[in-house]
């Protein structure tokens, strides 16, 4: 069942201009074929050319200062469902596809990708993919990596090549699928993914609890996670220093969501009220909104984890060392992915040595501290991903088999890749 | 190195007990589950079994000294030919390394050594409220470590999702002999996603020394349903029903009557001797909604023909549906000497045309070909049976085998979905893959081991040396570019 999106006014709406860090490229491509995609990638690799790939450029943000950006490549023109048979549960789509149009189409035939992302109508699946971010629901319904399966991308060797294919389960080959998600491009531009997809639930609704403490709001959290309730999404935001919101979203039948909602309230033990289908769609849809990697001058946006039950002391620290930190914009908590979300915005002389600071007190507590987005002054000199993974070695490896002269993103990855 | 001197140095590293060497005790090793003469068997230089990481890194390195490849293996359950020293040279047997290091109902994880056994795992797990979900057939066998080495299946991945799902991070030995660690606990760790890299890779890129697996909560309450189709048609369009009607069951699997006629004499597990096909579903979840989910299943099971449809909630009944399918390829053994187990995997709306096709080539190469599998992730299992010793039957069974597999490549399928490439189905790989696409694999193999020594003449067809694939690929890229010099 293949199908083009159409675009409004005959318009493809791409983007004809990007900067990345402050650096805008010389020259933007917009191919249309995925060998086209190749030729402009073997083009580069000869000529040594920097190339940075982009979808919807919502996700600029994410990576370390470029090398070099000689040529913005926009996947914008390779777009349209190139298969889909709703009774498979699988789609096979092109990577400059707006994720909201994918779902429009899927929605028709009652299914989703159940995965949630800031500015839907603008993120491209192919950006997804190289960004591998992704929503509060990950908790319970999974991320991207639980779902991709088959891709094809475009090499600096001048070639396309696939891996996977359109079946649910299939070990033939090497898993190239999940080695390019989140590889934020620098091995290949995914031309085109092959994904699962899944039934709409049937009913949804989503608990909100008010707490005064973040240690009250956690404790709930715990006796959420833990029950039978087993929500989707489980979320835990400062409103204000003494004000903390729980959230949690219940999937599935419509009984067997009234029944878990009533459940979870008891177990919230506290100030709460329920929202039900659209209401509570619409809510996460602001809360996910609110992660957008855009930045404004002196704002950061930084990711950290950890083993979910090692958390709560961690978050205690961190709550402490921030509480009082002007411009504390967010305080997102993922208690059952072990992952907290922090905004900050400082305009001020000290902005950097602030972010600096406030960096290396959360490397020194968390597995994982990556900053999401920042101001590009803020970026300077630092690794955003953190530390340096024990494998950089075999990494490096495998960026030299599939991009030897680092033409792709060059400098942006993990480790400087 | 001469064999006395690798024997002696092995023994270093591991002790006396831990190295063998003679022809006899070689023998076993020379084999994996498939069905000798369908499937290669070679002979390794000596087996070595480690109990610890560094044993294992030791051995690796020891390997690398004198030159000889390494082949990692499991309890020898796979059935394509992963764990057979293709080359010969060493065989890591993972087996003595088999405790269960820590479960963290908290994280809901658990940390293992290679050799645990898979349903030691869930039955070790469950007083905490947790099972390990990937079930392959073979799991009162086989091991973790060669689960993730071929990304086992199983009936419940419908659901639940197959092993990647489940690997949160791995402690490896890699070709060079260094023990590093990829994943972890915390989600979300900086570079490329080498724990998915490894999982499925077949032992041609590193050997998993520890697994940190994700344990899923046991279901309040489970049912398992048993519909009787007159035809496969019929049960086939019930799958369909069910998915349509955004149902995904825990396992949604089917038999046909060639195993229904082998299973229910033996078994009496309750299968209608006269139906055409049955299915076997099973729900689990919140008790009142996989009650809802039965009532619902059973109309759709009935509209799509079904002429009998039962319900078995309790734990003795749902057993003894289940036994039927569980013990399906050891009842073969009533109707045939031998049987050679097929795997592929098609769009499940395929499944239909791919059964007809099935039963078409048994008529064109007269055999019976029974059909046992995953129908709702469309991972078929045709049964070839044969007798081993009749001249010309193993012949039959792979050019059958051959028909089958390239049906199912042409309607959209996959070679395999949960029994994997090793040397089986080496040669069939460009029936699905391009050469680029072999030579982007490939660049991940020279990646983790540039020199060839983990399971050589696995997986890539054959002729197609990891050394040949680069030449051929710089030279494809100096053509594309023009340039000549590298």
């Amino acid at each position: 069942m293949p199908s083009e999106f159409s675009p409004p006014n005959g318009e493809i709406p791409g983007l004809r201009s990007i900067t990345i860090d402050g650096i805008r490229p010389a020259r933007i491509d917009e191919p249309e074929r995925p060998e086209d995609v190749a030729d402009i990638l073997a083009e580069a690799d000869a000529l040594r050319l920097g190339v940075a790939p982009f979808g919807g450029g919502t996700s600029l943000a994410l990576g370390n200062l470029p090398n070099k950006v000689d040529i913005g490549l926009s996947t914008t023109r390779l777009r349209g469902i190139i298969d889909y048979e709703p009774t498979d549960l699988t789609m096979s789509v092109a990577a400059g596809s707006r994720f909201a149009d994918v779902q429009a189409v899927l929605a028709e035939h009652g299914q989703t990708l159940p995965i949630e992302v800031p500015h839907p109508e603008r993120v491209t699946i192919g950006g997804l993919i190289a960004t591998a971010l992704a929503g509060p629901r990950r908790f319970g319904a999974g991320s991207l990596r639980d779902l991709l399966i088959g891709i094809s991308a475009a090499h600096p060797s001048g070639t396309v090549t696939k891996a996977g294919g359109m079946v649910v389960k299939n070990v033939t080959g090497f898993d190239l699928m999940r080695l390019y998600l989140g590889s934020l491009g620098t091995l290949g531009i995914v031309v085109s993914a092959n994904f699962k997809v899944l039934p709409l639930p049937r009913a949804e609704s989503t608990l909100l609890a008010n707490y005064d403490s973040l240690s009250g709001a956690l404790t709930a959290a715990t006796a959420i996670r833990t029950s039978r309730v087993q929500p989707v999404a489980l979320e835990v935001a400062r409103v204000s220093k003494t004000e903390w919101l729980l959230a949690a979203r219940i999937e599935g039948r419509d009984a067997t969501v009234r029944l878990l909602s009533d459940e979870a309230r008891k177990l919230a033990a506290a100030d709460a009220r329920t929202l039900t289908s659209d209401e509570s769609a619409a809510w996460w849809r602001s809360y996910v909104a609110e992660l957008s990697l855009e930045c404004g001058v002196g704002e950061s946006l930084i990711r950290c984890s950890t083993n979910p039950g090692g958390m709560n002391a961690k978050l205690q620290r961190a709550e402490e060392r921030l509480i009082s930190q002007p411009g504390l914009n967010q305080f997102l908590v993922s208690p059952g992915l072990g992952s907290l979300v922090v905004r900050i915005q400082n305009p001020g002389e000290d902005a950097r040595d602030s972010f600096i600071q406030i960096r290396e007190s959360l490397l020194a507590v968390w597995d994982h501290v990556v900053v999401l987005a920042a101001d590009p002054a803020l970026k300077r000199d630092i690794d955003v991903w953190g530390r340096t993974p024990e494998t950089i070695d075999v990494m490096r490896s495998i960026k030299q088999e599939f991009d030897p002269h680092r033409v792709l993103n060059p400098g942006r990855f993990a480790g400087h890749l | 190195m001469d064999r006395a001197t690798l024997v002696d140095r092995l023994e270093a590293i591991v002790g006396r007990g831990g190295v063998f060497h003679r022809p006899a005790d070689l023998l076993v090793y020379e084999y994996d589950g498939s069905v000798d003469g369908v499937v290669e068997t070679a002979r390794p230089a000596a087996v070595v079994l480690p109990t610890t990481s560094e044993q294992v890194a030791a051995i690796v390195r020891l390997a690398n000294q004198a030159g000889l490849p390494v082949v990692p293996r499991g309890a020898g359950t796979g059935l394509s030919g992963g764990a057979v020293a293709q080359t010969g040279g060493i065989v890591i047997a993972l087996t003595r390394m088999d405790r269960i290091i820590e479960i963290d109902p908290v994280d809901r994880v658990a940390l293992v050594e290679p050799g645990v056994i898979n349903l030691e795992l869930s039955d070790t797990t469950l007083p905490y409220g947790y099972f390990f979900a990937p079930d392959p057939s073979s799991q009162r066998a086989c091991t973790i470590g060669g689960n993730v080495a071929e990304n086992s299946g199983g009936p419940h991945c419908l659901k639940y999702g197959v092993t990647t799902n489940h690997i949160l991070g791995l402690e490896l030995v890699l070709p060079d002999g260094k023990l590093v660690w990829v994943g972890g606990r915390a989600g979300d760790g900086p570079g490329y996603d080498l724990t998915a890299a490894m999982v499925g890779s077949e032992g041609l890129l590193g050997i998993v020394t520890k697994a940190l697996v994700r344990l899923t909560p046991s279901p309040e309450a489970i049912t398992v349903m048993l519909a009787a189709f007159g035809d496969v048609e019929s049960a086939s369009q019930a799958v369909s029903r069910i998915i349509g009607a955004g149902i995904i069951p825990a396992a949604l699997e089917m038999m046909d009557a060639l195993t229904i006629e082998a299973v229910e004499p033996q078994y009496h597990a309750g299968y209608p001797m006269d139906a055409g096909a049955v299915l076997l579903i099973e729900i689990d979840g919140i008790a009142e909604d996989v009650e809802e989910t039965a009532h619902e299943i059973t109309s759709l099971c009935r509209e799509s023909g079904a002429r009998e449809v039962r319900v078995a909630t309790e734990k003795y009944e749902r057993d003894l549906l289940w036994k039927g399918r569980k013990m399906a390829l050891a009842a073969m053994g009533r109707l045939s000497p031998n049987y050679y187990l097929h795997d592929t995997v098609v769009p499940r709306t395929k499944l239909p045309a791919t059964l007809k096709r099935v039963e078409e080539i048994s008529h064109e190469f007269k055999l019976r070909i029974a059909n046992v599998f995953h129908a709702g992730d469309g991972n078929l299992h045709p049964l070839m049976l044969f007798d081993r010793h009749r001249p010309g039957d193993v012949e039959r069974v792979l050019a059958a085998s051959k028909e089958i597999l390239t049906f199912c490549v042409d309607v959209g399928g996959a070679l395999s979905g949960e029994h994997g490439i090793g040397t089986e189905k080496r040669d069939y790989l460009t029936l699905v893959y391009t050469g680029d696409d072999l030579a982007a694999m490939a660049g991940l193999k020279n990646a983790f081991d540039p020199r060839g020594t983990f399971n050589p003449e696995k997986f890539f067809p054959k002729g197609y040396m990891c050394g040949e694939v680069r030449a051929l690929r710089a030279q494809a890229m100096a053509q594309k570019h023009g340039i000549y010099a590298f």
